[in-house]
């Protein structure tokens, strides 16, 4: 253990003493934050999921449900009238909902105003414009049925906390960002430089072990990102007015994440020769993952087939733990995703463990 | 002071044990180092070691001396456990350096070739990292000494980035003795640095063996041999040519003593060979070699009285570089061969 601590400590001190390391762990994630939550407060396009629960039996709700499916942008998908939308939407963890009461063709027969409710997460960037399109819907549904005057309306409500922000959106997407870029980017190129400089022959000379020095780095790296995620969320609190909650199961989502992305990085450390061929081998696994993993958007606005694609990719795992925990306080839904990342760890640790070599053939 | 038990030693002796029942030679008393056929080939035909056997002495400084490529590194690399041989045996310190250096790794120091220092430590915290990675608690007044020792103790506090390419290797001794080990490595400790570090690191490893370490050292400079090596190995293409102490070996393979004409150039050559003297000319210095030292005196007093001018005329023993020439066929220089 004294060994394993000694390695951390001296690694850490020189992580430290590089200033680069310290700006990508504590500086980047906060200024990424700043940057996405003001390009997207605006709210970006593309089709999305549309969960409706329909209490009503009569012809004009199914009828509105045809116009919203006719625009392309949604996909309607319903839910059981047994259900709380309420519960289903954080057991889901979604943005957008719909829920269309039991008097709605009712109300209209006899021209008296009923409002759909609609729930949106208006920290997601695709929430703007799925309540345009929403509202276009209607509003053509109202011309359809009385020229000018509105009968249907549509109130909108928040399915998770209270008034979130996109940055509420975007600070558990960067922190998952910034645990895959410091742990992932930086064990891939320290692989590089140890073997490159003849430090994983010295250290053979030791009494350290391969497992050992893996174990440190995964301690440090734990440490070292629990501390960049309360520095990124108390300055996020204190400069963007946050909502989004820091949990315990956060805290334990980023040491998994630490976790996986050590050894990922380790891994990818097995097969670079220098410095150059593990940078590009950490941009070539880590660019998809970034794009394609909900960092910067929301995934239910790609196409389906990039949806697929982003299952396959460990970082969608924690960016979906941390907003189901910090969003929508979903616990069951991060506490799944935990799993899906320990589990993607442990494979990525024992390969690691198995195909790093400290020595020569 | 009691008898510490320690696993490692039991396993150690048990191995030691074992290996002779089976018919190996381990000499437990006097041998740290016993390498029988050992053998590095890599695919598709490069054979890096050639089936070389020795043996080194506790307590002496063994230098294996070879040009670049010669297969130096590749052998003390299997030595410490770094690299699997093709074939081969290896005892060191009395286990099987292939199946058991684990417990053996306590004892011993290895300064690997090109060694780098890590950058963003300084000295003082590098030597305490090293000494926790043994488990070999220092002080910091421990720690001080070992700086002291090696020279470093004004330069402690800096950056391991800052330090000079002899400080580095300074450091890199100082961590390779964080366990005082009983065997100590040190694969071409002086390479590039310039004579006045070299000198240092000398004094270093002399230092070393006063304290009682066995140390293999591996170089290409011939007077770092001369200086420090009580045995060496000539080493060229994997396979080792000749070995003993330098002495025995300029002894054997040199060509004894000459007797150097200064300035006579090819003129005065060939005077010589009109009186049936043979010899070499180079630079317009003509060499006569004498074989037996008693007829030293009477070449001298018969090249003096031949009528040549000469600007100056004495005798010079045969060094390790002539014996180099003469089994390698060309000079060594920085380790590239000089054809």
């Amino acid at each position: 253990m004294n060994r394993i601590l000694s390695d951390a400590l001296s690694f850490g001190r020189q992580y430290i003493r590089t200033k680069v390391g310290a700006f990508f762990t504590f500086i980047f994630p906060l200024l990424l934050i700043m940057l996405f939550g003001a390009v997207f407060s605006g709210g970006d396009g593309g089709g999305i999921s549309l969960h409706v629960q329909n209490m009503d039996d009569g012809p004009y709700s199914v009828a509105l449900m045809d116009a919203l499916n006719s625009t392309g942008y949604f996909e309607i998908h319903l839910i059981d009238r047994s259900s709380d939308i309420q519960e289903y939407i954080s057991e889901n963890s979604l943005s957008i909902a719909a829920f269309i009461p039991s008097n709605f063709t009712a109300s209209i027969l006899i021209d008296t105003h009923i409002d759909v409710i609609l729930y949106l997460d208006h920290s997601k960037s695709s929430s703007q414009i799925a309540a345009g399109v929403f509202q276009a819907v209607i509003a053509q549904m109202n011309y359809d049925l009385s020229g000018s005057e509105s009968i249907i309306g549509f109130a909108t409500q928040n399915p998770g906390s209270d008034e979130l922000t996109p940055y509420d959106f975007f600070l558990p997407g960067f922190v998952g960002l910034t645990v895959m870029i410091t742990a992932m980017y930086f064990m891939t190129s320290m692989c590089a430089e140890y073997r490159s400089r003849g430090y994983f022959k010295l250290l053979a000379t030791t009494g350290l072990k391969k497992s050992d020095w893996l174990v440190s780095k995964f301690l440090f790296n734990s440490v070292l990102l629990i501390a960049s995620l309360l520095v990124t969320f108390a300055v996020a609190m204190l400069v963007f007015d946050l909502n989004a909650v820091l949990t315990p199961l956060s805290l334990i989502l980023v040491i998994g994440g630490a976790f996986l992305f050590t050894s990922l990085g380790m891994l990818l450390g097995t097969i670079v020769k220098d410095p150059e061929s593990g940078s590009a081998i950490s941009n070539a696994i880590g660019f998809p993952m970034m794009f394609l993993s909900g960092s910067f958007w929301d995934l239910d606005s790609m196409p389906e087939y990039m949806q697929m694609i982003s299952k396959a990719m460990p970082l969608t795992y924690l960016n979906d733990g941390l907003r189901d925990t910090m969003i929508f306080g979903n616990e069951t839904s991060a506490l799944v995703n935990l799993a899906i990342i320990v589990l993607m760890g442990m494979v990525f640790f024992v390969l690691a463990s198995r195909l790093m070599s400290w020595k020569e053939k | 002071m009691g008898y510490r038990f320690e696993f490692s030693n039991l396993i150690g002796e048990w191995d030691a044990l074992w290996s002779i029942t089976r018919g190996r030679q381990v000499h437990m008393s006097d041998s740290v180092i016993d390498v029988r056929g050992l053998c590095k080939r890599y695919p598709p035909n490069i054979t890096a070691v050639d089936d070389i056997s020795f043996s080194i002495e506790r307590g002496r400084i063994y230098s294996i001396l070879g040009p670049n490529g010669a297969g130096k590194t590749t052998t003390v690399e299997i030595l410490e456990g770094l690299r699997v041989p093709t074939s081969g045996e290896v005892t060191v310190l009395g286990s099987d350096a292939l199946r058991n250096y684990g417990h053996i790794r306590k004892k011993v120091g290895v300064l690997p070739q090109n060694f780098e220092p890590f950058d963003l430590l300084t000295p003082f915290e590098a030597v305490k990292y090293w000494s926790d990675l043994f488990d070999i608690p220092k002080t910091r007044i421990d720690i001080d000494r070992l700086l002291d020792e090696v020279g470093l103790s004004d330069r402690k506090k800096v950056m391991s980035k800052k330090l000079s390419g002899g400080e580095k290797r300074k450091l890199g001794i100082a961590l390779s003795m964080v366990n005082d080990p009983e065997l100590l490595f040190l694969d071409e400790p002086t390479t590039g640095l310039d004579p006045k570090a070299r000198r240092d690191l000398w004094e270093l490893i002399e230092k070393a063996k006063k304290r009682g370490a066995t140390i293999v050292l591996t170089t290409h400079y011939l007077d770092e041999v001369e200086k420090l090596a009580d045995d060496v190995a000539i080493m060229f293409n994997g396979k080792i040519l000749v070995s003993g102490s330098p002495g025995e070996l300029v002894s054997r393979y040199g060509s004894k003593t000459s007797i150097v004409l200064r300035g006579v150039g090819s003129a005065g050559m060939r005077e010589l060979s009109c009186r049936g003297i043979s010899s070499t000319e180079k630079n317009g210095d003509v060499t006569v070699s004498v074989s037996n030292p008693s007829e030293l005196r009477a070449m001298f007093a018969k090249l003096s009285s031949i009528p040549i001018d000469i600007e100056e005329i004495y005798t010079r023993r045969d060094t390790l570089e002539d014996v180099f020439l003469n089994l390698v066929g060309a000079k060594m220089d920085e380790g590239v061969l000089q054809k």
